[in-house]
């Protein structure tokens, strides 16, 4: 390794990126990702567009709705007409929630009859089914309340959310977005540059000059590296003003992961890029690999606990899920580096980026093939 | 008219001379619709449930048994309140209960004894939904003797099967981009090689070579889902089909025209590949997150309400859903259908003139 040969690599790299545009890459598709997904992703459940049909008319029947008017997870409307007509606006997509009350309601439950409330959900989008049903059961049980029953003896349920008391969606989703990004952008970047020269025949330069493989790969990968490297800053600035996230856990371990993270993610792309001869392939193959995986094993829609099978394996195998463990923590939970899990994960991380990178050096030849 | 066949022709030939490419359509139809569709999951399953019972066990013991499969896991046992929310803190369990000593006592003495819950909030919609499983439990396992019963029926997915939702929302997003994708590279891959100018100069007019060089991209992208709907959606993800198929694919083709228009924008902006997929990136992904495929339409901020009603992904998703899930007549489709229409025309016509002006 001499390191003039590498600086004089680096800084051609450099320029060629400059002069290529490429280099807003790491920093335009990252914060676009993280900005529209941030802002996009919505779990929680608002302003269900319910339609209540109230064929009783009476005191009770009103004041259910009235508790389904003041509740901000519902924009109610009341309207007068046949269940076939209320259907045909659920299938029209008008409509979310349908509400029917049975006209005797009143009169029953003031005996003490048991009435039924007609309740018919949209399930084309099934989660959100799941909660709007459970929020309307809430409304229902609220009203009950009111009736004075007899409710001693009742087991009560004290809720504490954990990391998260407001369940703020942006908390939950931005954490894995960076952990989706920083897979990402490097990978790509990576895998894009190499195949580049394969495909332009520039290549050629490296294996006729005496630039050994190791400077040739530490130049160019550390090019990427140091531009990747001033992002993170970028996104922790995005993730903390713009949505707002706490800041809990120690800013070292964030910064020191992230990094450690970046060089896995780069050897992720030499790996795909020694595959590849050329540019469409390459991004293609890069984004088949992290896309789909770094949301699916990532622990960020599904927890990593409740994994079973090959989707357990597969997540260990994967390295997003040791990253979102560490970024998770630093900016929700805040154990920082007093966890064990946190040093065991960064470690396995490092031995990671190490084997990846020791195997891209064996697989790439320099020579022609 | 000939001479236009021979072009769609002569496209479809070096697009299966294209390995890479045929390999990549095949892929994207078949496999990543499936992985897609098999593996999110966004209901709450499988939870790992952790407790701590310092009570006699007989009446937590049953509320225990209540949490079962699939929603649950069969529950860990801690010590101490210490164990459990280290556990939490190291995410090997996401939700934590706690019952008292007294808690029995409480319960035959009728003084309303109480389960204290611990749930690590830090993954998304699940432990919104584990919250609302428990609460349903618990409130079955109370019987309060209410005068109301909810008679709920989820309509067009009555189990609430993810995998359905997710498989057609994945097609319709592997439609969006790969038909992007495909037109740009046809016409950008000609001027890379040089190509393009030689077919423009071609006594032939170049509108008729533009028309039949989209055209055959629009084929295969409709041979593509087909196999895709066939095989992957009703075959292996078991998918109702409660509207009428034929509008589906009236509407597909439609649709893709539309993205086969902003392709022809892409290519006419980008000198090479790489620069397509720059360009696509850019250009799609605001066009997705506009179109209400993750957040409800109506859930958005006003302003990108309007926005909204410029995705032309808008009206081909909630128009899709309608055909596979709502079953929707045709006469209430046809705001979906004029929407991809009228926005069709117009990217389609400005991609045309922009790819045709540049010689």
């Amino acid at each position: 390794m001499r390191l003039r040969v590498i600086k004089a690599y680096f800084i051609k790299e450099m320029i060629e990126l400059i002069r290529t545009k490429m280099i807003m890459m790491p920093y335009v598709m990252p914060l676009l990702i993280v900005i529209l997904f941030g802002y996009g992703i919505k779990m929680q459940v608002t302003g269900v567009r319910t339609l209540i049909l109230d064929n009783d008319n009476s005191q009770i029947s009103r004041k259910l709705i009235l508790k389904f008017e003041h509740s901000k997870y519902f924009t109610t409307t009341l309207k007068n007409m046949s269940e076939k007509d209320a259907l045909r606006e659920m299938k029209k997509a008008n409509t979310d929630a349908i509400i029917i009350i049975p006209s005797s309601f009143q009169k029953n439950s003031l005996k003490g009859v048991k009435t039924e409330i007609g309740v018919f959900i949209d399930a084309s989008f099934p989660s959100r089914a799941t909660t709007i049903g459970n929020y309307i059961q809430g409304v229902i049980l609220d009203l009950a309340n009111d009736f004075h029953i007899d409710s001693s003896g009742v087991i009560n349920i004290n809720t504490r959310n954990l990391f998260n008391q407001a369940l703020r969606d942006e908390e939950m989703i931005v954490p894995g977005l960076i952990g989706m990004v920083f897979l990402i952008a490097p990978a790509i970047m990576t895998a894009l540059l190499i195949a580049k020269e394969k495909e332009e025949g520039t290549i050629f330069n490296f294996y006729s000059s005496s630039v050994s493989k190791v400077e040739f790969l530490v130049a160019k990968l550390s090019a990427i590296f140091f531009l990747v490297s001033i992002n993170i800053f970028i996104v922790f600035l995005v993730s903390s003003y713009l949505f707002d996230l706490p800041f809990r856990g120690s800013f070292f371990l964030f910064w020191l992961a992230s990094e450690v993270y970046v060089f896995v993610a780069l050897g992720f792309g030499l790996l795909v890029s020694i595959v590849s001869s050329s540019q469409i392939v390459a991004i293609i193959v890069t984004l088949m690999l992290t896309i789909l995986p770094s949301f699916m094993y990532s622990g960020m829609i599904m927890p990593i606990s409740s994994m079973s099978g090959e989707a357990f394996v597969l997540a260990h195998i994967y390295p997003v899920m040791y990253y979102n463990h560490i970024i998770y923590d630093t900016f929700l939970i805040g154990q920082g580096f007093d966890s064990s899990t946190n040093i065991l994960y960064l470690l396995l991380l490092f031995g990671y980026g190490i084997v990846l990178f020791i195997s891209g050096l064996l697989l790439l030849k320099k020579e022609i093939k | 008219m000939k001479i236009f066949f021979t072009i769609v022709l002569k496209e479809l030939l070096s697009f299966f001379r294209s390995f890479g490419l045929v390999f990549i359509v095949i892929y994207f139809f078949t496999a990543e619709v499936y992985v897609a569709a098999t593996g999110m999951e966004i209901e709450a399953r499988n939870v790992a449930i952790g407790v701590v019972d310092k009570s006699a066990g007989g009446i937590s013991k049953k509320v225990l048994s209540s949490l079962h499969s699939p929603e649950f896991q069969t529950s860990k046992y801690y010590k101490s309140q210490k164990e459990l929310s280290d556990a939490i803190y190291n995410k090997d369990i996401m939700v934590g209960m706690i019952f008292d000593e007294d808690f029995e006592k409480n319960y035959y003495k009728k003084q309303n004894p109480t389960i204290n819950i611990l749930i690590d909030s830090t993954t998304a919609s699940q432990s919104l939904m584990a919250i609302g499983y428990i609460q349903n439990i618990v409130m079955k396992f109370n019987n309060l003797k209410l005068p109301v019963e909810l008679k709920m029926h989820k309509l067009f997915n009555q189990n609430a099967d993810t995998k359905l939702f997710m498989g057609v929302s994945e097609l319709l997003s592997v439609i969006t981009l790969l038909t992007t994708i495909l037109t740009a590279i046809a016409f950008v891959k000609e001027k890379e090689s040089g190509t393009w100018d030689i077919m423009l100069l071609m006594p032939v007019n170049p509108k008729i070579i533009i028309l039949a060089k989209s055209l055959s991209q629009i084929i295969i992208m409709m041979v593509g889902v087909s196999i895709s709907v066939g095989l992957i959606l009703f075959h292996s993800l078991d998918v109702p089909i409660n509207g009428n198929l034929l509008n589906f694919f009236i509407l597909t083709f439609f649709y893709v025209a539309t993205t086969a228009g902003i392709g022809l924008f892409i290519a006419a902006i980008s000198k090479n590949i790489m620069q397509v997929s720059q360009f696509s990136i850019i250009i799609m992904m605001p066009i997705i997150f506009l179109s209400g495929a993750w957040t409800p339409i109506y859930a958005m901020h006003p302003f990108l309400q309007y926005l909204s009603i410029f995705s032309p992904l808008r009206y081909y998703i909630e128009g899709s859903e309608s055909v596979f899930f709502r079953g929707t007549e045709f006469i209430d489709l046809l705001p979906y259908f004029s929407g991809v229409l009228i926005l069709g025309i117009i990217l389609y016509w400005y991609g045309f003139r922009k790819i045709g002006k540049l010689f």
